[in-house]
């Protein structure tokens, strides 16, 4: 009974409850898609920053990926394929590291080789899907490599041309031999263009005598944000020596830019929600004045202050979690609609590199639903606040001065 | 024993540096079944003497003993508790929530007495019968004349079956056929069901059914008038 009083109290002016309501559904559900574009461009950052190069999360020996030791290689051949028996791990990508010196027809420039199986590493990064000129590497590559577009320019060589690559060798000789450019890459990434060149693994591995083995494990996970979990139950069951990196790990930057969009978010919330609270509670406020002698009659016959502040409370929850189900549903149709169609922005900017990854000229949301539930529960929360204090002071009313008043 | 019993009743307000007796030194018992009006002119003190009978305000000084109780004694929070058990009210106007049917406002008491809803209906549309209200269950008082909404604040008054009803001017705002049959009724309650009623007038063709006049003049006790009828 008193729920359904609560209800039909609501309503009783019901423009008033229509425009505090809009307010709430407005700005609740404009977050959850502010939010959602928020989350969408960390999310092509991220992707752009892990999946251009690194992978989500990485398996090698303890120290090799602060020195890169030619000899901290991992000689375990079945331990990508168990890796990627994972249900968490998408796909595994063995590969192999080398620095040295790369020349065209006449120049030279240092340029790092990363041996890889291009089948594999096409699941788990997107390197290979940034040709710009020539072919993609065959899954058997033979002596074929990618080169960055920049390296190539200095080199002054294109597809079909010859390369020479020298290095020191595991056994302690001098590595050197023949390679072809099959294409030419170009990511955005300076550092990967002007440097990167992607080959074989079974001719790396020859060139460096190190047969059969791989310096690490590049691997693409299902989510992204889980890697550094992911990355902590791996641990537990990798062979001693071995350690799991995440991009968080490999990209400090990047795990500071995601942390700070998790404080920006909650504040963002706290922010707008201020104001509405404000609203609701002068709507509340403004609805327990106008009633003050039906609170002081409904106490006179007996009514408990209590059960009047219940009531009053009832009101605001009802407010709220019709106000929280609108503003939740359509921050959702708002946001799937970004996420679905997104709003293409390079004609108007170029795109921006910032803590090691890329945002993309588009607006364009991802879901997740952090960015839904807190919005929504917080609301709920907002609303029983502003709806506490009305609530009290009806509760505290006089029923003698309450009726008195006309 | 009375039901009520004043003894020396005070009450003052106080606005700012002005002292105003409401009522003064009132001291007066009300037995159980009777019917009697406070009459007197604008400002004696009806309704502040209603309002300490029906504990909604305590006296200044001199007591208040209602049912056995000494209401100055009983805490705050205890009276609404009281107030719900023993007295039913019955004001001037604008008595019934605007929200609610005229069948939900005449069951609110003992809704919040925690009747069953099945007890409730059966309860309130007797009184219905009773008070000429059938028919209007499902009206907001907002659809209901004047002399309807009264009625319906009757059916809630007296639903719980309470020691004693009070009523502070209930006709004031109903003309005087309205007022005759209001008044008529709450006769026949009185009669019938032994309901104890206390009401304020100052409306002579009022204060004329009555069987028992108390007058007030500023605050005092001036008259206190019994008549057989
Ligand atoms: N809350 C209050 N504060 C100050 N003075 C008050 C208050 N309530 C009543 N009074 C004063 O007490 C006196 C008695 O008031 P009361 O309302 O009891 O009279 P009444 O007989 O009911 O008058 P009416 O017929 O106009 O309703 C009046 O002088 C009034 O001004
Ligand atoms: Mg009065």
């Amino acid at each position: 009974m008193l729920i359904a009083i609560a209800y039909r109290n609501l309503w009783r002016n019901r423009r008033r409850t229509l425009l505090t309501l809009s307010a709430m559904v407005v700005s609740s559900s404009l977050l959850i898609l502010a939010l959602g574009v928020f989350s969408g461009m960390l999310e092509d950052m991220l992707a752009s920053a892990t999946e251009q190069y690194h992978g989500h999360l990485v398996v090698s020996k303890s120290g090799y990926q602060d020195n890169h030791d030619l000899y901290a290689t991992i000689r375990d051949e079945k331990l990508p394929v168990m890796l990627e028996n994972r249900p968490e791990v998408v796909a595994a990508s063995p590969r192999l590291r080398a620095y040295g010196l790369l020349s065209g027809r006449d120049i030279s420039r240092p340029a790092e080789l990363l041996g890889i199986d291009p089948e594999r590493e096409e699941k788990v990064t997107t390197l290979m899907a940034h040709l710009v000129a020539g072919r993609p590497l065959p899954s058997a590559a033979g002596n074929g490599a990618l080169i960055g577009s920049g390296l190539a320019r200095r080199l002054g060589v294109g597809p079909g041309d010859q390369l020479v690559f020298v290095t020191g060798a595991a056994d302690g000789s001098i590595g050197n031999d023949l390679l072809r450019v099959t294409g030419i890459f170009s990511t955005g990434d300076s550092g990967h263009d002007n440097g990167l060149v992607l080959v074989g693994l079974p001719w790396l591995q020859q060139l460096l005598v190190l047969p059969g083995q791989v310096h690490e494990i590049a691997m693409r996970v299902n989510d992204p944000m889980a890697a550094a979990g992911i990355a902590d139950r791996l641990a537990a069951e990798l062979p001693p020596g071995l350690d799991v990196f995440d991009w968080g790990d490999l990209l400090p930057e990047m795990r500071e830019a995601v942390a700070s969009f998790d404080v920006s978010r909650m504040i963002v919330v706290l922010i707008l929600y201020a104001a509405t609270g404000l609203g609701i509670l002068n709507t509340f406020f403004m609805a327990v004045m106008e009633r003050t002698r039906e609170f002081g009659i409904l106490m006179a016959i007996g009514m408990r202050p209590r059960t009047v502040r219940a009531m009053v409370l009832l009101e605001t929850l009802q407010l709220g979690l019709l106000a929280l189900l609108l503003g939740g549903a359509i921050g959702l149709l708002m946001t799937w609609l970004m996420q679905r169609f997104g709003i293409d922005l390079s004609g108007q900017i170029t795109p921006v590199t910032y803590a090691g990854g890329t945002i993309l000229p588009r607006l364009h949301a991802a879901f997740d639903p952090v960015n839904v539930w807190m919005p929504c529960g917080l609301l709920l929360v907002v609303c029983m606040v502003a709806g506490y204090l009305p609530a009290r002071r009806a509760a505290k009313l006089q029923p003698v001065a309450a009726i008195r008043e006309e | 024993m009375s039901l009520i019993q004043l003894d020396k009743v005070c009450k003052t307000y106080r606005t700012g540096n002005l002292e105003v007796p409401a009522v003064v030194d009132f001291t007066a018992t009300i037995e159980a079944g009777e019917f009697t009006v406070l009459a007197g002119p604008s400002g004696s003190g009806k309704t502040t003497l209603l309002n300490l009978i029906g504990c909604l305000d305590q006296p200044s000084s001199g007591q208040v003993v209602l049912d056995g109780r000494n209401v100055a004694t009983t805490p705050t929070r205890k009276l609404a508790d009281f107030r719900l058990r023993h007295i039913g009210f019955i004001f001037q106007s604008y008595n019934l929530i605007p929200v609610l049917t005229a069948l939900e406002n005449a069951e609110f008491t003992l809704m919040l007495r925690g009747v069953p809803q099945q007890q409730r209906h059966q309860r309130v549309r007797e009184l219905f019968a009773l008070l000429g209200l059938e028919g209007l269950e499902n009206r907001r008082p907002n659809d209901l004349s004047g002399g309807q909404q009264q009625r319906v604040a009757i059916a809630r008054a007296i639903a719980a079956e309470p020691a004693v009803v009070l009523a502070d001017e209930p006709t004031a705002n109903l003309d005087s056929r309205a007022s005759r049959e209001l008044l008529e009724l709450m006769h026949r309650l009185n009669r019938e069901q032994r309901t104890t009623f206390v009401f304020s007038s100052h409306d002579p063709q009022v204060v004329d059914m009555a069987r028992r006049v108390i007058s007030l003049h500023d605050g005092r006790l001036a008259d206190d008038r019994r008549r057989e009828p």
